[in-house]
């Protein structure tokens, strides 16, 4: 049997792209079967080729043939309860007819592919196998033995290449059922196989592949719901020759019949991979690009030139020039047609009035500009084509385009409407487990009580699962909290094991295919959740296989600017084209360098405050810079302070030779930008742009570093002397991956422009944007405060004035004419404006859809019915939910209609109050309940239950703030923080305006809401804990270092409200950040107050606990000597984001603190 | 018909097989393999990381002139042999 030890070829394989199916990735697959010394290997996946793209890399890699199906479901027959299963293969010439048949297969209901024996009817491109769990098998397995001939008969009449796949796991009865499936397939004549139906890559993975199938079906573990699979691993040639022993029974010359007739099917199933990868071809790829119904090149060329007169660059030689090198490359590589379609895309989501914005290195091509793909001109600010496209380039380019993500659906249809579903679909990606929903799965696996599982899940921070069980070493907060019990360990074994698995096919949040009508012979397609045809390959995949994509991710802010423009339209009737704003306006530009920036876009993390507060932007191109520099590669390597100090004349800015002036003269020497580096390189070496982008990206690795170094002191120039040579090489090596696309920072410096100057001088409409669309990283209170402080005034939910989303509103009452409407950029007097003068004469109404639990629908009828006279007649029309209305009186949604007043006194014998009306909403549901008719309560203050008003006591102030933070998630009415004054004043608590007055080096007390809390890569390879509070005044911004977190960290998870002793640490002109030592929460320390005084508040503020065990886990150690936390840069855990139920903790006899 | 017994035996085993038996004090040499299956334990209700696999066996096996059908068990994890059934 030697001679097919080697040549076995399994037919048969799943790999962890079976989702909650298989474990083994086709990488492992492959590298397994080349060890075991096989030439061919398949994967069938199951429903789809979502790893078959890898599959076929990965044995282009390790020269092996690969082979490419499918594990589908028959549909049922009406009266069976469990569905069969078949494999299909494409034979050599069959990849179209795959794909189309898997499209084909999920065309019905969605998340449940099926084909019928029809659908695969005279196939001559794929080959059918019939194992143990088709039909076929089913049936002999329940020695049905009449049926499974039948059957077989059927399938042998249809399909003209079928054979039967005998399988044995050595499962109870798995041999006999092999061996009379095989003497069945003789006597009708049908080709046997053998194969192993693999799952896993070792036989200990059956335990991960009894969990996924416990996972899969929803079940608990139990022996009745898992596939005995400790046998379902990649076997080598010998052991599967030992199963064709079993099956046949010792008669050897069958055996070697099976054996080769296995391999004669696998022969005829043998792809040639750069037929379906094309990119495994570097120099010629065969692409799929896209029709455009004429000769695209003249086309293209016709547009371009066009573009020149329209953009006014007709003129410029530089212009022309640099056209004409980029239209070379582009017909170069047949692009064309890729570009055209793409312009006609991007106008025809601006014709339908969506704003978009071209971003990254597309943002580098002329050609971009002129088709008006891009809004941002390359030669202005310097950025290079090379870049994005060059000839040394392997691999596609991607032009990638940021559209309101309100509307990035409505962008996928219009183009789907225009290109059809058999030309475009979207990209797909994997969603894979990480810890927590890893934890999840296992848990309910192991029946554990959900609320159990939510509790543990939600523990952890966003890491691996892998890390699971060192993040419970590593992690001060998790340490104490019990969840190293033994108990788990063995959920937290499973889950590591599953780490990575994908789980679930989602739609990529950005990727659209743009292919031609042969689609469908190139990618299976299936629809998404939300009906879209969607690719099954992900965006790596469908490069590979030559497709085109256009890359339209939906950005929030581009959301928030086109409202904010809306709202200017509608209450000031004056139309902005934020395109054509002048991008040098002071007034804004003063603003930006008073770091007043919260709710910008790319600017308002307290780190960009701070960077922005030193930097001083006064140009679009210092904005470019700005972005550039804040990425952990140019604060790690610390390129921020010699750019600084040469900026503002502290340093001589110093170049390593005079012929690298030209280049880095923009940032005063510093490297910030990859294009510099493509110009550093070809001015010392003079290999073109083209081949320095090739270099630059070579840079990325360790490995590659290594290659670039000799080739690069072969290359450098004569000229260069020793000295500087190893000077710039000393930078490039440095620089590595980090540094930043400049065309990516210049397309993202116009939307952060665009925001800034809204909130400059169309404040109010500006924050109406922002806080419909949240684009940024605070929460809505937060940027609420930030609208207060900047003199908007915030309107209250109001039933008569409310809208669906936040309303800007001309106040016309006692405001001073001078201090009506927002300061012209012409003003001279404008940019000296101070901060609450910004939004002056304007308030921002809270919206209906602020409402805690309340539905769309209620919402439409709340708007549609405006206006109303009383409680009872928006409860007839609006028709709210009981808690709906409650919360709306609560929040004083009835104040105006009712004249209410929450505050004291709190007894108004004879006048209505809120709670009055919350009782009398109780009466109307009773009523409405008891079938009294809408009409009969419509008056007002007609209720069937007579209800007295006055009768109940009015909130205080400080309920009605709490009932705003309860319902709204805001504190409307006044800042939260007012309510604990006393106390902070009693401690000595310092606040944010006053922090600029504190010493270098004092240790304070501070305090506030706790709005952000980051952990960010940083230089010293620490986990380092930011956090921003709130405390009406202004943002404080503190640093917890990993010293102090055995006794911090979990309070700075854990709470809402913070009290934090840190050490001033002034860090420019108008910047101070904190070094935290201590904090603690503020409601427990108000707690403490009320029960048991000042003096016990001290004590606690005394303590100065020594911190016992920081932060774990082993850093990672970059070549550069850049090292990170293993916990740096993931999601924290959910921690305490919401505020607490109650805020204050009343003390008996007290009806909560004096406002 | 056959009987359930579950009684600890001694076992000799040949390329991976049972060859001959000691049960109840007698010897039984094995003629033919009739099947042979392996179910994987139940491993989540035990703590052992690894709680192995069971292998059945079920042969035809004489002991004098007498010949009959019998189930065996290895316990991979205790490396045991049972005799779970008999037909006689």
């Amino acid at each position: 049997m030697g001679p097919f030890q080697s040549s076995f070829c399994h037919l048969h394989v799943a790999s962890a792209y079976s989702l909650r199916y298989g474990s083994a990735f086709p990488d492992a697959l492959v590298k397994r079967a080349a060890e075991h010394g096989m030439d061919m290997l398949a994967l069938t996946d199951r429903d789809g080729l979502y790893g078959a793209i890898k599959h076929v890399r990965a044995c282009h890699t390790a020269g092996i043939t690969p082979l490419v199906g499918v594990d589908l479901a028959l549909a049922p027959a009406e009266e069976e309860t469990r569905t069969s299963r078949i494999v299909v293969l494409a034979r050599s010439d069959g990849w179209g007819d795959l794909c189309r048949l898997i499209t084909a297969a999920h065309a019905g209901e969605r998340g449940a592919p099926s084909v019928t024996p029809e659908l695969l009817a005279g196939a001559e491109r794929l080959t059918v196998l019939l194992g143990p769990d088709s039909d076929v098998g089913k049936a002999m397995a329940a020695r049905r033995d009449g049926e499974a001939r039948t059957l077989l008969s059927a399938w042998r009449s249809l399909v003209p290449h079928l054979a039967v796949e005998l399988v044995d796991r050595y499962g109870y009865r798995d041999a006999t059922t092999a061996t009379r499936l095989l003497a069945l397939a003789d006597n009708l004549g049908v080709p046997a196989v053998l194969g192993n139906a693999v799952r896993h890559l070792d036989p200990a993975d059956y335990q991960i592949g009894n969990v996924l199938d416990a996972a899969r079906k929803l079940v608990p573990l139990h022996g009745r719901h898992v596939e005995p699979s400790s046998h379902a691993y990649l076997k080598d040639g010998a052991e599967m020759a030992r199963v064709a022993a079993r099956i046949c029974g010792g008669d050897q010359g069958r055996m070697l019949r099976l054996l080769a007739e296995t391999r004669r099917v696998a022969e005829s199933c043998a792809l040639n991979p750069v037929e379906v990868v094309p990119l495994l071809n570097e120099r010629h790829p065969i692409l799929h690009l896209p029709e455009v119904g004429m000769d695209p090149v003249p086309f293209l060329r016709h547009r371009c030139r066009d573009g020149l007169l329209e953009r006014g660059l007709h003129r410029s030689r530089e212009a022309r020039e640099r056209l004409e090198d980029e239209l070379r490359i582009i017909e170069g590589k047949n692009l064309s047609g890729y570009f055209v379609a793409v312009a006609g895309i991007t106008d025809m989501i601006r014709g339908n009035g969506i704003r978009c914005a071209i971003r990254g290195s597309g943002a580098g091509s002329l050609v971009n500009y002129l088709i008006r793909i891009g809004e941002v001109n390359p030669l202005e600010h310097g950025l290079l084509m090379e870049r994005f496209l060059s000839e040394g380039r392997v691999g596609l380019p991607d032009i990638d385009v940021d559209v309101e993500s309100a509307r990035r659906l409505d962008c996928y249809r219009l183009i789907l409407e225009r290109y059809g579903s058999a030309r475009v679909a979207c990209v797909s990606m994997m969603e894979t487990y990480r810890a927590r929903s890893a934890i999840r799965d296992v848990g309910a696996a192991m029946g554990l009580p959900p609320h159990e599982i939510d509790a543990i899940a939600k523990a952890f921070p966003h890491v691996r699962a892998r890390q699971i069980r060192a993040a419970l070493d590593d992690l001060p907060e998790l340490r104490g909290s019990g969840l190293g019990d033994r108990a788990l360990e063995t959920v937290f074994r499973l889950a590591e094991r599953l780490d990575g698995l994908p789980r679930h096919i989602a739609l990529h949040p950005c990727g659209v295919l743009i292919g031609n009508s042969g689609l469908g012979d190139r990618t299976p397609v299936e629809r998404s959740f939300q009906d879209f045809p969607m690719s099954q390959f992900d965006k790596d995949d469908v490069e590979e296989a030559g497709l085109l994509k256009l890359d339209v991710l939906g950005v929030r802010m581009q959301s928030a600017l086109a409202y904010a423009v809306s709202e200017v339209r509608r209450v000031d009737g004056e139309e902005i084209a934020l395109e054509e704003v002048p991008r040098d306006d002071e007034a804004t530009y003063d603003m930006i360098r008073a770091s007043r920036t919260l709710g910008c876009f790319q600017i308002e993390s307290p780190g960009q405050r701070e960077l922005v507060a030193k930097l001083e932007p006064r140009t679009m191109h210092d904005l470019i810079v700005d972005i550039s520099l804040f990425r952990p590669g140019p604060v790690n390597s610390d390129m921020v302070t010699p750019f600084l100090e040469s900026r503002h004349g502290f340093r001589a800015p110093s170049y390593p030779h005079p012929a690298l002036r030209e280049a880095l003269l923009e940032t005063h020497g510093v490297v910030v930008f990859h294009e510099q580096v493509l110009r550093i390189v070809d001015a010392m070496t003079g290999c073109g742009l083209s081949e320095a982008e090739k270099i630059r990206r070579t840079l990325a690795s360790p490995d590659g570093r290594r290659r670039v170094r000799s080739w690069w002191e072969l290359r450098v120039r004569p000229e260069f002397d020793a000295e500087t040579v190893e000077q710039v090489w000393q930078i490039l090596d440095a620089f590595g991956a980090f540094g930043f696309c400049k065309a990516h920072a210049a397309a993202f410096a116009v939307p952060t422009y665009q925001s800034a100057w809204l909130k400059r001088h169309h404040t109010a409409a500006f924050f109406a944007g922002v806080l419909t669309h949240e684009p940024g990283m605070y929460p809505n209170r937060v940027i609420l405060d930030e609208a207060r402080q900047c003199g908007v005034e915030i309107l209250p939910l109001d039933v008569n004035h409310s809208d669906r989303e936040w309303r800007v509103e001309k106040l016309t009452l006692n405001v001073r004419r001078e201090d009506l409407g927002p300061s012209r950029p012409d003003d001279a007097r404008a940019s000296a404006a101070r901060v609450e003068e910004f939004g002056r004469g304007y308030g921002l109404r809270v919206p209906f859809s602020a409402i805690k639990g309340v539905s769309e629908a209620e919402v439409d009828r709340m708007v549609a019915g405006r206006p109303y006279t009383s409680m009872a007649d928006f409860w007839a029309r609006a028709r709210p939910s009981r808690p709906v209305a409650e919360r709306i009186v609560e929040v004083g949604g009835f104040d105006a209609v009712h004249g209410l007043r929450p505050g004291e006194p709190r007894w108004r014998p004879g006048r209505l109050t809120r709670r009055d009306l919350i009782a009398q909403v109780g009466a109307l549901e009773r009523a409405s309940r008891s079938g009294v008719s809408a009409q009969a309560v419509q008056l007002p203050m007609g209720f069937t239950e007579q209800v007295t008003p006055g009768e109940l006591p009015e909130m205080t102030e400080a309920e009605a703030v709490e009932a705003e933070l309860a319902v709204l998630g805001m504190d409307v009415s006044r800042h939260v923080i007012g309510f604990h004054d006393e106390l902070l004043d009693a401690i000595g608590v310092v606040r944010a305006k006053d922090l600029l007055r504190q010493r270098n080096g004092a240790e304070i007390l501070v305090a506030g809401v706790k709005v952000a809390t980051q952990t960010p890569a940083v230089r010293s390879g620490q986990r380092v804990i930011f956090t921003t509070l709130d405390d009406s005044t202004g943002p404080v911004d503190l640093t917890f270092f990993e010293s102090v977190q055995g006794h911090t960290a979990a309070t700075v998870f854990g709470s809402w409200l913070l009290v934090a002793r840190g050490v001033v640490r002034r860090t420019g002109a108008r910047a101070i950040s904190m070094r935290a030592v201590h904090c603690w929460n503020l409601s427990d320390l108000d707690r403490l107050w009320r029960s048991q005084g000042i003096q016990a508040v001290r004590d606690v503020l005394a303590e100065r606990p020594d911190s016992a065990g920081g932060v774990g886990g082993r850093q990672i150690t970059y070549e550069n000597g850049y090292r990170i936390s293993p916990y740096a840069d993931i999601g924290p855990a959910a921690g305490v984001k919401e505020p607490p139920r109650v805020l204050w903790h009343a003390s008996m006899g007290s009806s909560g603190p004096t406002p | 018909m056959s009987r359930l017994y579950g009684d600890p035996i001694e076992v000799w085993v040949r390329d991976g097989q049972p060859a001959r038996f000691v049960w109840r004090d007698r010897l039984y040499s094995v003629r033919q393999i009739l099947d042979h299956w392996v179910v994987a334990r139940e491993w989540w209700k035990t703590s052992e990381t690894d709680p192995g696999e069971r292998r059945f066996w079920r042969v035809e096996a004489a002991t004098g002139r007498e010949i009959g059908t019998y189930e065996l068990r290895f316990d991979t994890a205790s490396e045991a042999w049972l005799l779970i059934r008999a037909w006689d």
